[in-house]
């Protein structure tokens, strides 16, 4: 390759990329204003933990002074809180009720002058890593639907994945090794199939059969004895199942 | 509400919801029309290589993610490489150099926007989620958003900590993996040719590259024994006759 068209690749590639401009509080902000058309809800902020170990607002369906107080009002106490705390969903919290909002009467109070009815959290973690949670409000009393609920928790991991991607996550080579092994199990089983169906001469599925017959009695793993095939160290006999011929 | 809300929404609620042998869940025809799109693609990758196909349309964006497979280049394989999104709203505008195999097999399929989003997290790129279209054109505001959104809950469903990812791992037999036919032919090809995996799956590409065919008609090939590295490691196709 020419030093003329490296450079030109590479300026290419810098009007191709649009990743540097990737801010992820507007992310978030778009995000907001998505999930209330998304759940026809009325109002969405996201918040997240600080160093203090307390919750901040990082981006909200819309920036209105009232709304904002509501969520600055959660730094310690309130649903959102409560969500991140326990790491579980808080739904269909009743704000005209005093025994739904114990323990957080000034934010249930202040939602109510906002004209709020019903509010929800929903947690945003990775694994067991709980790092915020998204609050929902509405106007309308009603609960939320099983449906409307994976669609918010959806939103909740969405958020997480953005805010997270702009870490260098030690995590992250675990969470891949961890799908590149499910994946390659799934491989080396179809290269052990092919292998025993040319040995012996066995259709695809007979050779599939012949090491599920094989593993089953032994209680061993397939992706064990796929792999042992494929390495050649495997020293067991094997009894092909069916007759037919590939 | 929008248009698409609700398309968008469903998406959202069923991705992490695969059927127990596939790894995501949902329509990816829908995921399609949200975007505006002609099809989506979601490949993982692996060692520089993109390694499985786990959701798609079928047709165009299915060819695109095997072109890139056997080519060993292409936009998809940048994303993940450079983690960034590659943008190609008029592939006849991009340099021709940049990808020189790649890009005419995409003329060929008719496609002419492409758009290749990385699954990534931190500095490891799990996969790519790609959008293609046949007529060229940006990705509007909204859209953009989406994919952006679609992203990273495509990210979130693959990473989950359930019994989804030990099903797919325990799926019965096959037929959910795109490419198994191509992990069956590398396995019968060792054999045949008394080499390793690795080797064999060279043989495998080389055949398919010589005879300008896809990777996965060349691998059915083998596996249905009308193609042989038995005595000669470039291939033989037995007689016609064998192939009724």
């Amino acid at each position: 390759m020419t030093t003329q068209q490296r450079l030109l690749d590479i300026l290419v590639e810098a009007v191709d990329t649009l990743t540097d401009d990737f801010d992820v509080i507007d992310f978030l902000h778009r995000l907001s204003t998505r999930c209330v058309e998304l759940l026809d809800v009325q109002a969405t902020g996201i918040m997240i933990v600080d160093e203090h170990d307390e919750l901040q607002l990082i981006a909200a369906s819309d920036e209105t002074t009232r709304l904002l107080e509501l969520f600055a009002l959660q730094h310690d106490q309130g649903p959102c809180v409560r969500c991140y705390r326990s790491g579980q969903a808080q739904l269909n919290i009743d704000l005209t009720s005093r025994t739904a909002t114990l323990g957080f009467g000034p934010f249930a109070a202040q939602a109510r002058t906002a004209g709020f009815t019903v509010t929800h959290a929903l947690p945003m973690k990775l694994r067991h890593q709980v790092i915020g949670a998204v609050n929902l409000f509405d106007t309308r009393p009603g609960l939320l639907s099983d449906s409307d609920l994976q669609i918010g928790q959806a939103v909740a991991d969405v958020a997480t994945i953005a805010l997270l991607q702009q870490r260098t996550l030690e995590t992250s080579h675990l969470e891949k090794a961890q799908l590149q092994a499910a994946l390659t199990s799934r491989v080396i089983i179809e290269q052990a199939k092919g292998i025993l169906s040319e040995r012996y001469g066995l259709s695809l599925d007979a050779s599939f059969d012949t090491m599920r017959t094989y593993a089953r009695p032994r209680k061993m793993r397939l992706t064990e004895l796929a792999r042992q095939v494929i390495d050649n160290t495997f020293d067991g006999t094997f009894e092909p199942t069916g007759t037919d011929t590939p | 509400m929008t248009g698409t809300s609700a398309m968008m929404a469903r998406i959202l609620r069923d991705l992490p919801a695969g059927d127990g042998s596939d790894l995501l869940g949902g329509d990816p025809a829908l995921c399609a029309r949200v975007l505006g799109v002609d099809g989506i693609a979601v490949s993982l990758c692996g060692d520089d290589a993109l390694t499985e196909l786990v959701w798609s349309t079928p047709g165009r964006s299915a060819d695109l993610e095997d072109a890139q497979y056997t080519l060993g280049e292409g936009p998809a394989l940048d994303a993940c490489r450079h983690r960034s999104l590659i943008a190609l709203p008029d592939l006849q505008r991009t340099d021709p150099h940049r990808w020189p195999a790649f890009l005419p097999e995409a003329e060929r399929f008719g496609v002419r926007a492409l758009f290749c989003f990385p699954l990534h997290l931190g500095a490891v790129c799990l996969g790519v989620f790609t959008a293609q279209r046949a007529t060229p054109a940006p990705l509007d505001a909204a859209q953009m958003n989406d994919a952006f959104i679609l992203s990273a809950a495509i990210t979130a469903a693959l990473i989950r900590d359930d019994a989804q990812r030990q099903s797919f791992v325990w799926a019965e037999p096959s037929t959910t993996l795109h490419r198994a036919v191509v992990h069956q032919a590398t396995g019968i090809i060792s054999v045949q040719a008394d080499v390793s995996l690795a080797q064999a799956m060279v043989l495998l590409r080389a055949h398919a590259y010589r005879t300008e065919k896809p990777l996965l008609e060349t691998a059915e090939e083998v596996v249905a024994r009308r193609l042989h590295f038995r005595d000669d490691k470039g291939g033989t196709t037995v007689p016609s006759s064998d192939k009724d």
